[in-house]
């Protein structure tokens, strides 16, 4: 199967999965870096920014996955 | 007490409730006695219906008690559920497809199905089916103490409240019991996305009510500082416990079954690629924990219970408070049968590792009709089993029983997925590294507990001088094990690797 696809091909599916990659591991590295997020000020309402900016990152982390994930179902293959 | 029209609502609603999980039955209809069909409800759900099927199990008593509840008795670290579903769909988005795959054309039902054909060893399938088995029990624990503190909070001043809650308990499980039995994961499914409206409409409602009439300026005004960040010295815990949640959460079997019940990889894809949408209702739960120490009126009923056990009461009590009766009544249904139906989810999922990996193994000649009743009487057994758990833990650390579930769950990790990713690992050394782990991180869990009754998951031990997740010391461990090993293995084994995939 791998042989019928053109260099081409190959090399595109090659930049779909960085891109899916990079996208996916953006998240990780927004909620792994505690000492930014871990304060009380700006707050939201009276809620710290501890809490709101986590909860901000469910959102963007669904809408980057979910392009990774449209991305790599049309280009990438299954 | 709830009053007349609140208890006619969860009445009325448990009787849809019941329905639907009958109706079940006869829905996208196949052959309920094959097992294939009962428990992957015949692999057809398309994105949505898996969006709400592995979704189903983030909206448990997980996040409507265990983690609102530390919220309110320890503090901000207890948000670590947040990025938890934040990143475990990036990790299952990649990971569930590929599995989804190799299981499709292997015909594979379960986690211990893929380890037993990948690294041709009926043992090591055997070992990872009872870690599962095992891991799921004190979660499906925890699911019971949701539904008895929703009952506890309704029936609060009827007289002999313990008998009463009970007797309760014990029915609504003969109920799961029964429609477990009949319906399968077709019943889950219709159950799951009927408990999710009711959960999402009231968690919205409570959050907006609760916000305008209290706001978190006032709920947080009495509060020390671990309720507004991390101290310092929690910070390392904070990663430990979401990332090793996020790594754990795909390796239970009720999450593997119900990423194979999706109809293609793609909508599998995109459907785990949203979910961290799903974890904003987790996130307004934690928020309850805080929220209760603005409403006065929750806070005095809550300073009557028991410290040890109060912060388990923490949202149906400040439903209670902030809804009319009558919507009281939906939200308490939701929450409950938010217990009953992962319950059942889970039980399903571990009875079909028992009949596949572990019966089968032993009498291999089973017909497809009697794996299918095995499957089915193993769950009521589970259920019941975990029925016990719940007399055997104190209420107020409800949370540690889902944390010990990971601890065991995540030994199963370099079995499973590193397995995907590479076939260089050597199945002794996955044995060893198991069993590692699973001794290791059973022996730090008493150590840190004093030989006490379990009340912490963490522990502070050289080389790290800070408190971290028995889980990731555990798996540490395990890996290390399983790397040395197949290390020393790979010169002798390179004809069995070579023959396999």
């Amino acid at each position: 199967m791998m042989s019928s696809n053109s260099a081409n091909v190959n090399k595109s599916k090659g930049l779909i999965i960085v891109i899916s990659a990079i996208l996916t591991i953006i998240p990780f590295f927004a909620l792994i870096d505690i000492p930014f997020y871990n304060r009380t000020n700006p707050e939201l309402g009276g809620l710290p920014f501890f809490y709101w900016y986590q909860i901000l990152w469910l959102f963007v982390a669904a809408a980057l996955f979910a392009t990774a994930g449209i991305i790599y179902n049309r280009y990438g293959g299954e | 007490m709830l009053q007349i029209d609140g208890t006619a609502a969860f009445t009325i609603l448990f009787a849809v409730f019941l329905i639907l999980g009958f109706y079940g039955r006869y829905w996208r209809k196949g052959d309920l006695s094959k097992l294939d069909e009962w428990a992957l409800g015949g692999r057809r759900f398309g994105a949505f219906i898996v969006w709400f099927l592995v979704g189903a199990d983030l909206y448990t008593a997980y996040t409507f008690i265990a983690i609102p509840s530390s919220v309110f008795s320890i503090g901000a670290i207890y948000f670590f559920a947040v990025p938890y579903v934040a990143v475990t769909f990036g990790i299952a988005m990649w990971a569930m497809p590929k599995l989804w795959k190799v299981s499709k054309k292997e015909g594979h039902v379960t986690g211990a199905d893929f380890v037993r054909k990948h690294f041709n060893s009926r043992s090591l399938a055997i070992l990872v089916a009872l870690v599962g088995i095992v891991a799921e029990l004190p979660y499906i624990a925890l699911q019971i103490v949701g539904m008895l503190s929703v009952m506890f909070v309704m029936l609060y001043g009827l007289g002999s409240i313990k008998l009463v809650s009970d007797l309760a308990l014990i029915l609504s499980f003969i109920i799961l019991a029964i429609f477990t039995y009949f319906s399968g994961l077709r019943g889950a499914t219709l159950t799951a996305i009927f408990k999710d409206a009711i959960i999402l409409f009231t968690v919205a409602l409570v959050i907006i009510v609760a916000v305008v009439n209290i706001g978190f300026t006032k709920s947080f005004q009495s509060l020390p500082v671990k309720y507004y960040h991390l101290l310092p010295l929690q910070v390392n815990a904070y990663w430990s416990l979401f990332l090793m949640s996020a790594l754990a959460l795909y390796l239970y079997p009720h999450a593997i079954t119900g990423s194979l019940s999706a109809k293609d990889p793609k909508s599998l894809r995109i459907s785990q690629s949203l979910l961290p949408l799903y974890g904003v209702g987790l996130a307004l739960l934690a928020l309850f924990g805080i929220l209760a120490y603005g409403s006065s009126s929750t806070h005095a009923f809550l300073i009557q219970i028991p410290a040890a056990s109060r912060g388990t009461y923490v949202v149906p009590a400040l439903i209670f408070y902030t809804l009319p009766s009558w919507l009281t009544g939906v939200a308490f249904l939701g929450i409950f049968i938010g217990g009953l139906v992962p319950a059942s989810i889970m039980a399903i999922s571990q009875s079909n590792l028992l009949t596949r990996n572990i019966i089968k193994e032993i009498k291999p000649n089973l017909t497809s009709k009697g794996e299918s009743l095995v499957a089915k009487v193993g769950t009521i057994i589970f259920l019941f089993i975990a029925l016990g758990f719940v007399f055997l833990f104190p209420l107020s650390y409800s949370v540690q029983l889902q944390l010990l579930g990971g601890i065991l769950i995540l030994q199963t990790l370099p079995s499973v997925f590193l397995g995907l990713i590479t076939n260089k690992l050597n199945k002794y050394g996955l044995m060893a590294g198991l069993i590692v782990g699973i001794g290791y991180g059973l022996y730090l869990m008493e150590v840190a507990n004093h030989f006490k009754p379990w009340t912490t998951t963490l522990i502070t031990m050289p080389p790290f001088n800070y408190p971290l997740f028995i889980g990731f010391i555990a798996l540490l461990a395990n890996l290390v094990v399983v790397l040395i090993i197949s290390l020393i293995a790979l010169p002798f084994s390179k004809k069995n690797t070579v023959t396999e995939n």
